[in-house]
């Protein structure tokens, strides 16, 4: 047990230096730098920047030097825990990152525990009572939440925002606490503004996960055990939630290693659309920008984050499944 | 106005060619020309004669509470004994309140540059015909034309306190541009045919420039948007370090000049940076330090890097109102992030802006219109003055593809693409009809431009003679689908266009165009790009057709990019400019004699008076026109910065303010004289 956890750790990070030379080459691959970027964001709004300037700028971000050179510097910064300075804001990218990390975990936090908790009792129901009228009804909205693009969604729930309920859009605080220092006014504020993100976010997931629930747990019910399990007088309820649903939660589990990322980048688009100061639009911006030092980091800490999710997500399932447990030791 | 709401909620969600077509009918139910949108270019008038200038002065109650605790000295003692006098557009205004507008982020910087854009050396007359004092109180230019006198007015201070002087032009000079691990290339317009001018110190209030030639545009350049004359906010940012002058009082401190190469360094890594020129770089720049002295109405409180940029008065700014009352009215400037343009309209139809231009776009008019009322706010068009709002600038140096080349250079081809594109349908589509639809030449009422005779010239809609020209050049095989093909292999011929997303949904126009040229036999593939990634194709030489406005170009020698290729970068021709800008080191030389006699008139221009230049210029104008470099579509609309929403509580608001680049919109009808009615 302990050696599998060891040799899992190892190669954890070897795959983490294998992540930092991808990352490296895959943010350097267009043939844009920064100050072009930087260049035609001015253009498009009207002003411009000089060659000239351009030529300082360059020299000012060390974009002159060549590639690998970059890299090493990076490297050997990353090495020692420093990050850098963002290019655009300026600042340490930790800080960058920092200033949206904890909002983000928390909304995304908050919509896996919507997601989960609408999801699990839903799927168990649709499957438990089959084709009756509940169950048409859940399965209904659960495509209807799949097809719609989440994105839609948020766009007409603003709208809708908007016009009807004149609520301020988008963002996470009204404007009036922005600037204010932390109270419980502003907490009240920040939970009134935190429903709607998190339902959207949590809509299609929770669409994904009833169908999933559902059909794993028709398979289990139809097993023999289960069978089993009824006649020998078990209560109905007993018989559901001891064997077949902790088998059919298999899949939820395996899922962790993709919710560590998710719960700090997740949903780029949604949170563009609410303009949610989260990380995902940063790191999206920081890519558009060529922002290298910020994005790297980003997609470097995804990167860790899966890795370390992954194995997360193993040594859980050995936990929940005894025939993993048993298959590994052997 | 008819209810909107559902055309409306169309505009929110997408800009579809045929939702957009709903909002044109909607437009023009509106009628635009009867409904006021578009008012007379206005301003606050600028008093000049000391006699009538007030003699006592008032501050904001802020102030005054700083003064009364012994934090600021006395509002007489603040001001120069020359200030700027302003007479407000409608009438005194009252101090207070917060100016609330929209940023996207860190690179969102000229936001608030532009309304920083009174700490410019000089600066434009509200109409943008004149070049009025700002900083300076005036300047002159010797007969010569070799020297640029700057007069600066007595008393003027930075931000903290400090005497602002003509110190701090040489201190620029010498300690910030004539180092070159601060500014690695020295800038275009400092050297004159290539010949370095130099800075003088007369007096405390005078500066003087020397040039080796003649240079009477150097007039023009101090009161442009430009490296020299753009001011410390937009020049001193971002890594750059232009700008004439700097606050060395406070600057010289992080400079190894004045102490030592090691004290610097170590105290660059005690604050974090790298080395002292990385803390340089940042403790210049005004949108992220908030101790640097600054000479605009505002300045920065909350740094530009956070959620909010939030600027506050400067208790030391030098212009009044004819009350003698110091300016600004408002107290504090204060930019909300927002992540995408969609919440920024949507936000600013709610209200939540109390004046904004920047990021409104025209295609949501109708519903900006239709939530007037709800939103407490009104819409105002700002006309612009540049020729095309959408334009195909024709790469003359292509060299990826010699059967295309062929055609790119050849001027019948490029007039019959221009005759073949309906500027009507595009107007009336992405315009709502409030475009002029003609060739890429200035405005008439701009003093460069050519004549009103030259907006038609080859810039109609008239396919049969596009057809008859293309056949009579050697055009005239075409394949089974009707389009003309190569006379090198016999394919189809393909023109391919890069279009990126900004001011107007470019793509979408860019494909409206290319369904245009199937009448006229013309296949052209529209290549939607990354700006970013766009703008390096350009610079790459690797484009056919470039889509882009020319706005700036009304002002030729200013910002000719999008015009003639004289600076790296062009998209008329990458390499012909790379080959103009260096002398002749670089690039290519162009072959079309048309394009020399350009490169000829820009040249001499420089050494021209004011008259001799707009002769130049116009001369310029018509060959380009004639030659049809660049392919205008619809132009002088209010597409880029024009859609103005203002607040109802807002007085001394300009019916029409003047949307261009060397007016630093809205910079020149001087925010600082806005105010809050209530």
């Amino acid at each position: 047990m302990l050696t599998y956890v060891l040799r899992r750790l190892g190669l954890a990070v070897i795959t983490v230096f294998a992540i930092t030379v991808v990352t490296f080459v895959i943010l350097h691959l267009p043939p844009v730098d920064f100050v072009t970027a930087y260049a035609a964001q001015v253009a498009a709004s009207g002003s411009s920047i000089s060659p000239a300037e351009a030529d300082a700028m360059r020299l000012a971000y060390g974009l002159n030097e060549p590639l690998l050179v970059q890299y090493w510097k990076w490297l050997s910064m990353v090495a020692v825990g420093d990050f850098g300075r963002s290019f655009e804001y300026g600042r340490p990218v930790t800080e960058v990152i920092g200033d949206r990390l904890w909002l983000t975990i928390l909304l995304s936090l908050g919509a896996i525990v919507v997601t989960w908790g609408l999801a699990l009792p839903i799927g168990i129901y649709s499957a438990v009572r089959q084709y009756s009228i509940g169950d048409y009804i859940f399965t209904f909205i659960g495509f209807a939440g799949l097809a719609v693009p989440n994105f839609l969604f948020a766009l007409i729930i603003m709208y809708v925002g908007l016009r009807v309920f004149n609520t301020s859009v988008g963002g996470l605080f009204s404007s009036e606490f922005q600037l204010a220092p932390w109270s419980w006014a502003k907490v009240w504020d920040l939970a009134g503004h935190l429903p709607i993100p998190m339902l959207i976010l949590a809509l299609a997931g929770t669409a994904q996960l009833v169908r999933i629930m559902r059909a794993n747990l028709l398979d289990e019910l139809r097993r023999p055990y289960v069978v089993t399990a009824r006649a020998r007088g078990l209560s109905e309820r007993r018989v559901i939630m001891k064997y077949p649903v902790r088998a059919a939660l298999n899949p939820f589990a395996s899922t962790i290693g993709y919710l560590l990322p998710y719960t700090v980048s997740g949903s780029i688009i949604i949170s563009v659309v609410l303009s949610l100061p989260t990380v995902g639009p940063l790191l999206l911006h920081s890519l558009i920008s060529q922002d290298m030092l910020l994005g790297s980091t980003i997609i470097l800490m995804l990167g860790v984050l899966t890795v370390f999710g992954t194995l997360l997500s193993d040594l859980l399932l050995m936990w929940i499944d005894p025939r993993i447990r048993l298959g590994q030791l052997k | 106005m008819p209810n909107l709401s559902r055309r409306g909620l169309l505009a929110t969600l997408a800009a579809s060619p045929a939702a957009m077509a709903l909002l044109t009918e909607a437009a023009r139910a509106a009628d635009l020309s009867a409904s006021g949108l578009v008012g007379e270019l206005q301003g606050p008038t600028m008093i000049t004669d000391p006699a009538k200038w007030p003699k006592t002065f008032q501050e904001a109650p802020m102030l005054a509470e700083r003064v009364k605790a012994g934090k600021l000295p006395p509002v007489a003692e603040r001001i120069p004994a020359e200030p700027m006098v302003w007479q407000p557009l409608n009438e005194t205004g009252k101090y207070g309140g917060t100016w609330r507008r929209a940023f996207t982020g860190p690179a969102d910087g000229e936001n608030g540059n532009r309304i920083q854009s009174s700490d410019k050396p000089l600066h434009w007359s509200a109409d943008g015909s004149k070049i009025v004092p700002c900083v300076a109180k005036g300047y002159a230019l010797s007969d010569d034309g070799k020297t640029y006198t700057l007069s600066l007015r007595k008393g003027m201070k930075w931000s903290d306190g400090s005497p602002f002087t003509a110190d701090d032009f040489i201190f620029w000079f010498e300690d910030i541009y004539g180092n070159p691990e601060i500014v690695p290339t020295p800038t275009p317009e400092m050297r004159p045919r290539g010949k370095p001018g130099r800075m003088v110190k007369v007096d405390e209030t005078t500066v003087r420039w020397e040039f080796d030639v003649p240079y009477f545009l150097f007039e023009d350049i101090m009161a442009g948007d430009t490296a020299m004359g753009g001011g410390q906010a937009v020049r001193q940012a971002a890594k750059i370090s232009f700008g004439a002058y700097a606050p060395g009082h406070y600057l010289k401190q992080f400079l190894p000049k004045y102490s030592s190469l090691e004290a610097v360094n170590a105290r660059a890594k005690q604050e974090g940076f790298e080395n002292w020129v990385q803390m340089l770089h940042f403790k210049k720049d005004w949108e992220l330090n908030t101790e640097v002295p600054v000479l605009g109405p505002w300045r920065t409180v909350r740094p530009i890097n956070t959620a909010i940029w939030l600027l506050e008065r400067n208790p030391y700014y030098y212009a009044v109102d004819t009350a003698g009352n110091q300016l600004p009215y408002f107290d504090k400037v204060q930019f909300t992030l927002a992540e995408s343009l969609e919440i920024v309209n949507l936000r600013a139809m709610a209200g939540e802006y109390d004046e904004q231009e920047r990021h409104i776009d025209l295609g949501k008019l109708p519903v900006l219109l239709d939530n007037q009322e709800k939103g407490n706010y009104k819409v105002h068009l700002d006309l612009g003055f540049a020729g095309s709002d959408f334009m195909f600038h024709v790469n003359q140096s292509f060299t990826g593809d010699a059967e295309i080349r062929k055609w790119l250079t050849n001027a019948d081809f490029r007039r019959a693409l221009s005759l073949g594109i309906d500027r009507d349908q595009l107007n009336e589509t992405f315009w709502l009809g409030v475009g002029t639809p003609g060739s890429p030449a200035p405005g008439e009422s701009m003093p460069q431009s050519p004549g009103p005779e030259w907006r038609k010239k080859w810039s109609t809609f008239d396919p049969a003679l596009a057809n008859k020209m293309l056949d009579g050049i050697g055009l005239a095989k075409k394949d089974g689908d009707g389009f003309r093909v190569r006379t090198d292999n016999g394919e189809r011929l393909r023109l391919q266009v890069i279009a990126i997303a900004a001011f107007l949904p470019y793509p979408k126009l860019s494909e409206m165009v290319a369904d245009q040229w199937r009448k006229i036999g013309i296949q052209a593939d529209v290549k939607e790009m990354e700006r970013g990634l766009g703008f390096a194709k350009q610079t790459n030489n690797e484009h056919q057709l470039f889509v882009w406005n020319n706005g700036g170009t009304e002002l030729l020698y200013l910002f000719p990019t999008w015009a003639v290729p004289v600076i790296p970068g062009a998209a008329f021709g990458p390499d012909y400019a790379r080959w103009y800008s260096t002398g002749g080191a670089q690039g290519t030389k162009p072959e079309d004699p048309n394009i020399l006699k350009i490169f000829d008139l820009y040249a001499e221009a420089a050494g021209l008076k004011a008259e001799g230049r707009t002769h130049n210029a116009q001369e310029i104008w018509k060959i380009l026109v004639d030659q049809q470099y660049g392919i205008g579509t619809v132009g002088q609309s209010p597409a880029g910065l024009g859609v103005r929403l203002v607040s109802n509580r807002l007085g001394n608001i300009a019916a029409r303010v003047c949307n261009a680049q060397h007016c630093r919109t809205p910079g020149n009808s001087h925010p600082e004289t806005w105010y809050f009615k209530a």
